[in-house]
């Protein structure tokens, strides 16, 4: 579904991203850890067309979206739950819902907008409860929960997720996750980027371990899950283990 | 001090009718500032050019005063605009400090363009209905009900335009957080636009009600009082615009009312009145009476 080739970026000087190569496969749970400062964050964020890239090409259903304004992104279908959530925190729930359908809400289509916002609802039943109140209220598991039903209010079909479990309780954590996996199972991609390795290799299907803007490692999810000591070498200790 | 209170309701008058312009003026800040983090030195400017318009529209092209006060204020709104494009856009990477001095010069450019073509010293901006009727203790040009009614008119639009539209909601999302509004599919430099665009046509109107003259040199003061009014409310706090201009138009008359009449001080001092409650607010309350508004509370 995604085909990252040989992609470079720079931030100022300092090449954030060196001729990296990724796959997304379409249906499947992908998921890039790596320590700080690896440059996961930058290349979900090439993805989406925050950051220029200057070399290699990202192709998406076999157009090449490197170096798109982001909103034409957003429009083929990639959606960006970003790090640290990043809701509108002065703006209800509802609202911060509805402005994930913008680029559909425009057209017409109220049908559908309200529809997605039942489902996701459905899904996150803690936001239900919560539409009238300013997303900057909600706790911090609400608000990861409405970065992602905001998300998917743009009906993608590849979800790219940004360390969804960061500052988050272990049993909010797997709440989420378990979200996540029930999304996958229901037809959608996924491209997540987590720095705690098992909680994400625990419901990926294929995995890259980046450090220091490059791919170093990759595998099946479930291999990788067995080779701690390797993880540990790329990673450092509390990494792994989920710090 | 009697006749200080015996003035009161004059004050009042006066002070409410300035309030109005300064609430558009700054309202046009605060849009602009919350959409792009641009402060638009420029906004000053849409003002003159909303009173020459006018009087170039109803006086030399002789339209009904309704028609061309509509069409004055969409032209400044399609000012605004083509400022948007051709200055700021160009921009957009350059980073906001570039983009504030770049305003600078395109209030400038404004004055010295309405200088070319409207070279007097002041043109005389027709009143909407002439004359003057008296309250209990003032007597009030029937322009302040023009004013009060039109900026309570456009101050609802505004609210209406940023509470219910999918824009509004988009720009109010940029002012809030400009990169998660991108991710979510917002065009932010259609944003960008759209907030010159009407911060362009509140400030010509703030300039069209603000009868009886209109100048070219007029844009530095509105602009000023404008900005200031924004500071008092809160920089960014669209709404806070009205307490912001309600108390520096009202304070405005009262302190150089009181200063004269009870104390025997000149009012030649009115003027320095905006900028001490500017320095005031910046030392003692620098977020503003009513805080700073949605892009500060992150």
């Amino acid at each position: 579904m995604l085909e990252i080739n040989n992609l470079s970026a720079f931030y100022g000087n300092i090449e954030a991203l060196r001729a990296v190569d990724l796959w997304v496969r379409a249906g499947k749970i992908t998921t890039i850890i790596g320590a700080n400062g690896a440059g996961k964050t930058t290349l979900l964020r090439a993805i989406s067309g925050l950051v220029p890239t200057r070399y290699g090409e990202i192709r998406y259903v076999g157009t090449n979206i490197a170096n798109l304004e982001p909103h034409r992104i957003v429009r083929m279908g990639i959606s960006h739950v970003p790090e640290g959530r990043q809701v509108f925190y002065t703006m209800t729930v509802k609202e911060n819902l509805y402005l994930g359908a913008y680029l559909r809400a425009g057209r017409k289509r109220w049908r559908e907008v309200a529809e997605d916002m039942e489902f996701v609802c459905h899904l996150f039943p803690a936001l239900e409860e919560r539409l009238g109140q300013e997303a900057g209220t909600l706790s911090g598991g609400e608000q990861q929960m409405l970065a992602i039903g905001r998300a998917l209010m743009s009906r993608p079909r590849l979800l790219l997720l940004d360390e969804p479990s960061m500052g988050l309780a272990p049993m909010v954590i797997r709440d989420i996750f378990s979200c996540l996996k029930k999304l996958n199972r229901e037809g959608l991609t996924i491209l997540l980027v987590e720095q705690d390795a098992m909680i994400a290799l625990s419901i990926s299907d294929y995995a890259y371990v980046m450090r220091a803007g490059k791919i170093r490692l990759e595998g099946e999810a479930s291999e990788l899950m067995g080779k701690e000591e390797i993880l540990h070498l790329y990673l450092g200790e509390e990494d792994v283990m989920g710090g | 001090m009697l006749d200080f209170l015996r003035n009161f309701p004059q004050y009042l008058a006066n002070g409410m009718a300035n309030g109005c312009l300064y609430i558009l003026v700054a309202m046009g800040f605060n849009i602009i500032y919350n959409s792009t983090g641009i402060i638009n030195f420029a906004q000053g400017e849409f003002s003159m050019f909303g009173g020459l318009f006018t009087y170039a529209l109803a006086v030399s092209a002789g339209l009904p005063i309704p028609l061309a006060a509509l069409l004055a204020v969409l032209a400044t709104g399609a000012v605004g605009g083509a400022m948007e494009r051709l200055m700021i856009h160009p921009l957009r990477r350059a980073g906001v400090l570039t983009a504030i001095i770049a305003t600078v010069g395109a209030s400038i450019f404004f004055k010295s363009l309405g200088r070319v073509f409207w070279p007097s010293e002041a043109y005389k901006v027709p009143e909407f209905t002439p004359g003057t009727f008296r309250l209990p203790g003032a007597t009030v040009s029937k322009q302040f009900l023009w004013v009060t009614g039109l900026t309570v008119v456009c101050v609802a639009l505004v609210y209406l335009f940023f509470s219910r539209t999918r824009a509004g909601k988009a720009m109010r999302a940029c002012s809030v957080n400009r990169q998660a509004a991108t991710l979510v599919g917002i065009n932010v430099s259609r944003m960008s636009l759209y907030s010159f665009v009407l911060a362009a046509a509140l400030g010509g109107a703030a300039g069209l009600i603000n009868a009886p003259f209109a100048s070219y040199g007029m844009g530095l003061e509105i602009g000023i009082k404008g900005f200031t009014a924004s500071v008092v409310g809160g920089l960014g706090n669209t709404f806070g615009a009205v307490v912001g201009g309600l108390v520096l138009g009202l304070l405005e008359e009262l302190i150089p009312g009181f200063l004269n009449v009870v104390l025997g001080v000149s009012t030649g001092y009115k003027g320095a009145v905006s900028a001490i409650i500017l320095i005031a607010v910046l030392l003692f309350r620098p977020q503003g009476l009513l805080g700073r508004g949605i892009a500060e509370k992150v």
